[in-house]
């Protein structure tokens, strides 16, 4: 495969880069990355995604806009409000670069679907709003050994982890355990969130699925980035395995057929 | 591609009317597809490039310079000759 023309110009100034080039350029074009959510994090990852190249993306949304998503969701705007979310994902990512190959998964991610959703997948990005679906997404891609980045976001602060399965990294589950519940007990509707926090924390999303297909730079394993935007503090702390982890531990099981995630209760 | 008369295989490029950055992003690609000591003949007419293609291959470790030639012409162009490293 050769680049255009018109790819070398559109990536140009990445292409630039001695950790980039035409080698890694041709690498984003040929990953494939998913991207569970298209609200407030999955808006910044999927733009930048799109941007840079990504050549299939798969967007997962089954949720429809709302007003009150638009301090946050930038993806989509005010006249997309009852639009479904991925079709506003698709409008604009689309338009920015059809390099591109775009799929639309229209469904709430569940125990049924989320392998079927995620197999094949270079790396996945969770950027659902909720402690059940990111336990779900972590168990489902420890089991098929894909690569991922979670991110939580509250109030004016969030925190990033990576795991890379085929490493045995600190998964998500070895963090928060055997709890079906958010350690916060509180989601960003009751507690609130600036609309900036998911924007800072899902561009460092964004940048670990690069950083990951391009195998540069040092990712989120093994440590949690905490990012305070009202004091600019960016904290890395080390995560450890937890022996006994249900999910990547010596004796994990098929916790994606087996445990009871709550998600279709869980508030979104 | 061609040989030259050490038996090193020698690729040609021409990026006249490329303006920087474009002329360094041109002569990486070209340079990623090369073996290490293969020759780059690469003609341009960006007179900055002169400088600022050899010291990006530089900084990147990407190639040395053999030799800049300057051809006379209507307008002023240069052969600048590259070893990828």
């Amino acid at each position: 495969m050769n680049l255009t023309d018109e790819q070398i110009n559109r990536y140009s100034r990445q292409i630039v880069l001695k950790e980039v080039g035409g080698i890694g350029q041709k690498k984003l074009l040929n990953s494939k990355v998913t991207v569970i959510g298209l609200g407030a994090l999955g808006s910044p990852v999927a733009y930048y995604l799109t941007a840079a190249g990504i050549g299939n993306l798969k967007l997962v949304d089954f949720d429809k806009v709302e007003l009150s998503n638009l301090h946050r969701q930038i993806l989509h705007s005010t006249d997309d409000i009852n639009k479904n979310k991925s079709q506003s994902a698709f409008e604009k990512l689309s338009a920015l670069n059809p390099d591109c190959n775009i799929e639309l998964i229209e469904e709430l991610v569940v125990p049924g679907n989320v392998k079927e959703i995620i197999k094949g997948s270079d790396y996945v990005i969770e950027g659902s709003d909720n402690f059940p679906t990111k336990m779900l997404i972590n168990d489902a891609c420890v089991d098929l050994k894909i690569p991922f980045t979670i991110a939580g976001v509250l109030r004016f602060h969030g925190q990033i982890i990576t795991v890379i399965p085929e490493k045995k990294t600190t998964c998500y589950r070895c963090l928060f355990g055997d709890v079906a519940e958010s350690p916060t007990g509180m989601s960003c509707s009751q507690a609130g969130v600036i609309g900036l926090i998911p924007g800072v924390v899902g561009c460092i999303e964004a940048n670990e699925a690069i950083k990951y297909i391009l195998n540069i730079g040092e990712l989120l394993i093994n440590k949690i980035l905490f990012v305070d935007l009202k004091t600019y503090r960016f904290t890395m702390i080390d995560a450890y395995r937890t022996e006994d982890c249900l999910a990547c531990g010596e004796h994990a099981k098929d916790l994606v057929n087996s445990y009871d995630y709550g998600v279709e209760n869980a508030c979104h | 591609m061609s040989l030259n008369n050490e038996g090193i295989n020698v690729k040609k490029l021409d990026i006249c009317g490329k303006v920087c950055p474009m002329t360094f992003i041109y002569t990486k690609l070209a340079l990623e597809e090369m073996d290490s000591n293969e020759i780059l003949e690469v003609l341009l007419d960006f007179p900055a490039a002169i400088e600022n293609v050899p010291d990006s291959c530089k900084r990147q470790d990407l190639a040395e310079v053999v030799e800049i030639k300057e051809i006379e012409g209507n307008k002023k162009t240069w052969l600048l000759i590259l070893r990828k490293i």
